[in-house]
């Protein structure tokens, strides 16, 4: 009971305390322009389009604002004239975008693992990023009337490929923003041979004309591999025919170019009745002039 | 079309007859009906109604430039007494089918001088429920998209179509028995309607009184009063079915569309009532507008009245037995709660005492017609803003996540103010209308009262 | 094609992409997410190449397009905004489980679409179907509804369903008469009542019906799903700020919806939870689910404190 009380006090004191010096808190935070947060990532694609993507943002009061209209230069490995790979001005949402230029090929080649600096003016703000080349490979196998979909991870070593253990990744159909598993799992890691088997689960899923699904092996901000995604067509899904009966629809919610027949038919028939109607009066009316005249 | 050759050819009102036994002469006749200048208290009233449609125009001038943020619809009740004024409107528009289309087709020759006074109500309500609709419109300058763009399947649509041509149709049926009398206007020639001369010869100078200009004009009539009473009918339905296409508790109902009709019947003849007194007065015709007319019109009225009331218990007990979820609210706030007071006037004023009051012989005499006639018609008002706005304030999910003030509804000076201003308007174009033509048809009245003239087509 | 690297060298092209076939999965894999809709025809290329250094050493040549973080799509006609975007169905998938009343969906799509002070295209709110119920928090979206009666009674063709079920707004054509507002039985509808408060930058952007920007006075706004964000290959705005992952955004062609870390099998999900749609008696059939608040992740009263942040 005492302690309780106790530590309600202390509690308490410690509220006062974080009170009182929040606002200054607050204030510091208000005075600068907030954390300045970079983020540098490398993606390579299908092992063969890479680039680097950069977002500037930052955080003031839990809340991330993106930093629109920064220059960067990025360099490779070390900053020289040499070894640099682009200037880059943040767009609207605090993003850039970098390939890496043919002419630093040698340097490229040259080893497994690499480094990227990022310089803002003259200042460094990044200098710790760094990937070591990679190469995921997707393939499909049915192991008795089993579908699998089995994924290699290599790392360059020193021109060769070696396998990568122990990676995270997701495995699965490609669908609109996200990957939904293609097993029951939500992500796989590869084993000491560097290989991923999912059997995949997802009958049934509804592909493109042919049935055909595309599946998607993805490593995600991996510290030593950056992002890596592939892709391969596989013949396991069902054919969707797409609705094309939307447009034909005569609904009471279709556009006035499609209203429902019932409606026309009704509509046309009590406006010609009633106007036919009026313009013989006005016929009429004009007959009864022609007669004053 | 066969029902229109069936109708028979007008005969004199016996009725008006027995209670006249002296027919009235024909110089007479057009003395007192020929329009009046106004009186002292004419300009006063001219004035009065001028004032307050100007008070509108400004509010809406304002409203105009900042956007609808000047009427004190929210979200919730994104419709107010704009909408419930434009139903009122419409509503009262209806008489003019009543009194002009169904008592002629009925055979019923007595109200020969209450059709103008009909017509002329439902051609200015008309008018300016078309006006306050546009005045509704968050983008007035849009108005045009309706034709551009009109999509059938919209109820609006229907309702804009059926109001321009009850509105056509509404002002043939005021035109065509206006012509002989525009003759009588033309070769009359007092200082009173002098300045109007030029006017009576624009609308009125090819009636030679012909023959067959009688005829085709009769025929006119005729297939117009067959005509207008389904596009009469078809106004106030498609009117309900702005609301009942819905599925808002209170206006989700099959019932809407007869019992708008109902109500509206009851108003207009209200309405047509309290214009028959005040016409009485003001311009002394108590000759015109006796007091039969009056014993006439007042059971019609509660002829009506229990009718309303019927489609009223109808509209109210059904759900109330059942007291659906979404219904719930909505109801216990309309008999009890903030609405009570509201609801109980619209149900006594606007129909049980006005029915109590007609029902007995005495009730039936001209003062307290006209009294029970104003009761019919401010209740009605009432009646119609309790359609409109408790619904909306009790929507199927609760409100949430917006300020306070957009879960209550009380008009704001603008809402008021541009509201009275088109009842003043419409007040105004019938002012107008009866300082410029006869209210009460000359030429009909003299062939009613001269059943000799009947043939002396030479007027 | 735009990736188009010595077309006749063609045993060093399947090299390096594994035949044509491959080749626009490439590029559709050249953003941060990968990306539903872009097809060549989706994106406004510039026809001018850079050359890139390829993972493997060797030099390839893209279009200058794919530069931009996210790439530039084609200004859309009103006439392809109506029509929307072709063998998609969007469906959302709401987990009242996972709501605790924060309100970041609300907040961030009140700053995306500047929605006016007060007023929210999402409402949360705090629901108690009857007295011995429990209370929950329901974030209220558009419904995008497939019997719309919105758009039943629209006037002028100025709220519409397009064919990837989405109903809009066209904010050029709307003439401000709200009987959509009356008859949404969501209450969903909101009305610009004013002048609405933009930033000058987005006030003079041209309009959309798909972004829903800039706002007009005198005109309805509601949800839109964001079809413009799904053009890009992102998710609507309320899903990706919500930190509970509530929101679960997808095509409904293609079974799956997701929230943007967890990805599911919409009819699996509808099916082992449950889901539901509101009002299903009215006949709107929205394209909203909801998974009902069962097994919650936070207690109904963690939210109460968000509660009294209502707007006056």
């Amino acid at each position: 009971m005492k302690k309780a009380k106790k530590t309600i006090r202390y509690s308490l004191l410690l509220v006062l305390v974080i009170s009182i010096l929040m606002p200054n808190i607050v204030d510091a935070q208000d005075a600068s322009d907030g954390t300045p947060i970079l983020k540098l990532q490398y993606f390579n694609i299908n092992n063969s389009v890479q680039y680097l993507l950069l977002e500037s943002s930052t955080k003031k009061n839990k809340v991330f604002l993106a930093q629109k209209n920064i220059s960067y230069k990025v360099y490779l490995d070390s900053v020289s004239s040499g070894n640099f790979i682009s200037e880059v001005k943040t767009n609207e949402s605090g993003k850039a975008k970098m390939f890496i230029p043919p002419n630093l090929k040698s340097i490229w080649d040259k080893s497994s693992t690499h480094l990227f600096i990022v310089m803002k003016g003259d200042e460094q703000v990044s200098s710790d990023y760094s990937i070591t080349k990679a190469r995921l490979e997707i393939d499909t196998a049915t192991i008795d009337d089993i579908k699998n979909i089995s994924v290699k991870i290599f790392k360059d070593d020193n021109g060769k490929l070696i396998a990568a253990p122990d990676i995270e990744m997701k495995v699965g159909i490609k669908r609109l923003v996200g990957i939904l598993s293609g097993g029951d799992e939500e992500t796989y890691t590869s084993d000491s041979t560097g290989l991923v088997t999912v059997p995949f689960t997802k009958i049934n899923m509804p592909g493109d004309s042919l049935g055909n699904l595309i599946l998607i092996a993805k490593i995600e901000d991996n510290e030593i591999l950056g992002n890596i995604i592939v892709e391969k067509k596989a013949s396991w899904g069902v054919p969707t025919v797409a609705g094309e009966d939307f447009f034909s629809k005569r609904e009471l919610w279709s556009t006035r170019f499609r209203s429902p027949y019932w409606l026309l038919f009704m509509a046309y028939a009590i406006i010609i009745g009633v106007y036919s109607t009026l313009i013989y009066l006005i016929l009429q009316l004009i007959k009864t002039i022609k007669i004053g005249k | 079309m066969n029902l229109v050759w069936k109708i028979k050819p007008r005969k004199p009102n016996k009725y008006y007859n027995v209670e006249n036994n002296n027919p009235i002469s024909r110089d007479r006749i057009i003395n007192d009906l020929v329009p009046k200048r106004f009186g002292k208290r004419g300009m006063i009233w001219t004035s009065i109604l001028i004032i307050f449609c100007l008070a509108g125009a400004y509010a809406y001038y304002r409203q105009l430039t900042q956007g609808l943020v000047v009427t004190n619809m929210r979200d919730y009740v994104s419709w107010g007494i704009y909408i419930s004024n434009f139903v009122f409107f419409v509503a009262i528009s209806l008489v003019g089918s009543l009194i002009t289309a169904i008592l002629r087709l009925a055979d019923v020759h007595w109200s020969t001088p209450l059709t103008r006074i009909a017509e002329i109500i439902a051609v200015s309500a008309i008018v300016f429920a078309s006006l306050i609709i546009i005045v509704d419109m968050g983008r007035p300058e849009r108005f045009m998209n309706l034709f551009l763009h009109g999509r059938l399947q919209s109820p609006i649509i229907w309702d804009v179509t059926v109001i321009s041509t009850y509105f056509l149709i509404s002002l043939f049926l005021l035109y065509l028995p206006l012509l002989p009398d525009l003759k009588i206007l033309i070769l009359h020639r007092k200082p009173s309607v002098n300045k109007f001369h030029k006017l009576y010869v624009f609308l009125g100078s090819f009636w030679k009184g012909h023959k067959d200009q009688f005829r085709i004009n009769d025929k006119s009539i005729n297939i117009l009063c067959v005509m207008i009473i389904p596009v009469a009918f078809c106004i106030h339905t498609v009117t309900s079915w702005l609301f009942a296409t819905t599925y808002r508790p209170g206006w989700d109902s099959t019932n809407f569309g007869a019992y708008f009709i109902s109500g509206a019947f009851l108003v207009g003849a209200g309405a047509v009532v309290v214009a028959m007194y005040v016409f009485r007065r003001y311009y002394k015709l108590e000759k015109y507008i006796t007091e039969l007319h009056f014993e006439k019109m007042g059971k019609i009225v509660v002829m009506l009245g229990l009718l309303y009331l019927y489609f009223n218990i109808n509209e109210y007990l059904i759900p109330a037995f059942k007291m659906k979820k979404a219904e719930e609210e909505h109801l216990r706030e309309l008999f009890s709660g903030s609405y009570a007071i509201m609801f109980w006037f619209a149900i006594f004023v606007g129909m049980l005492i006005p029915i109590f009051i007609l029902i007995t012989k005495k009730g039936r005499k001209p003062l307290p017609m006209f009294i029970a006639g104003i009761m019919v018609v401010v209740g009605a008002w009432f009646k119609r803003y309790l359609i409109v706005t408790p619904t909306l304030l009790h929507p199927f999910l609760p409100m949430q996540n917006v300020p306070e003030s957009y879960k209550h509804y009380f008009p704001s000076w603008e809402e008021w103010a541009i509201a009275i201003g088109s009842l003043a308007g419409a007040l105004l174009i019938i002012t107008f209308f009866v300082r410029i033509l006869p209210i009460i048809p000359i030429y009909e009245t003299i062939i009613e009262q001269n059943e000799e003239s009947q043939k002396d087509h030479s007027l | 094609m735009s990736l188009n690297n010595n077309e006749n060298n063609n045993s060093r092209r399947n090299f390096l992409f594994g035949g044509i076939a491959a080749t626009t999965a490439v590029l559709t894999g050249c953003l941060d997410n990968s990306h539903p809709f872009h097809t060549e025809e989706s994106i406004a290329l510039t026809g001018e190449k850079v050359k890139l250094l390829s993972v493997n050493g060797d030099v390839i040549e893209i279009d200058r397009a794919f530069l931009k973080p996210v790439p530039d799509l084609p200004t859309l006609t009103n006439d392809e905004e109506r029509k929307g975007i072709a063998g998609k169905k969007f469906v959302m998938v709401i987990d009242l489980a996972r709501c605790k009343n924060l309100r970041k969906c609300q907040s961030a799509c009140n700053h995306m679409h500047q929605v006016h002070p007060g007023q929210n295209w999402i409402k949360v709110l705090g629901m108690e179907d009857s007295i011995h119920s429990a209370p929950y928090w329901q974030p209220t979206t558009c419904m995008h509804c497939d019997e719309p009666p919105c758009v039943k009674v629209c006037p002028v063709d100025a709220t519409f369903k397009r064919q990837d079920g989405i109903v809009l707004i066209d904010s050029d054509r709307c003439i401000g008469c709200r009987f959509c507002m009356a008859a949404c039985p969501y209450s969903t509808r909101v009305f610009n009542w004013e002048e609405p408060q933009l930033d000058p930058q987005v006030a003079e952007q041209h309009y959309s019906c798909e972004s829903s920007m800039p706002q007009k006075k005198g005109t309805v706004g509601k949800c839109d799903f964001c079809p413009d964000m799904s053009r890009k290959g992102e998710l609507p705005h309320c899903v990706q700020a919500c930190p509970n992952g509530v929101f679960m955004f997808g095509d409904l062609n293609e079974d799956s919806v997701t929230n943007g870390s967890e990805t599911f099998r919409f009819s699996d999900l509808i099916k082992d939870k449950a889901g539901y749609r509101l009002m299903e008696d009215l006949g709107t059939k929205p394209s909203v689910y909801y998974l009902p608040p069962v097994n919650r992740n936070f207690p109904y009263e963690s939210g109460l404190e968000n509660q009294t942040k209502e707007t006056k």
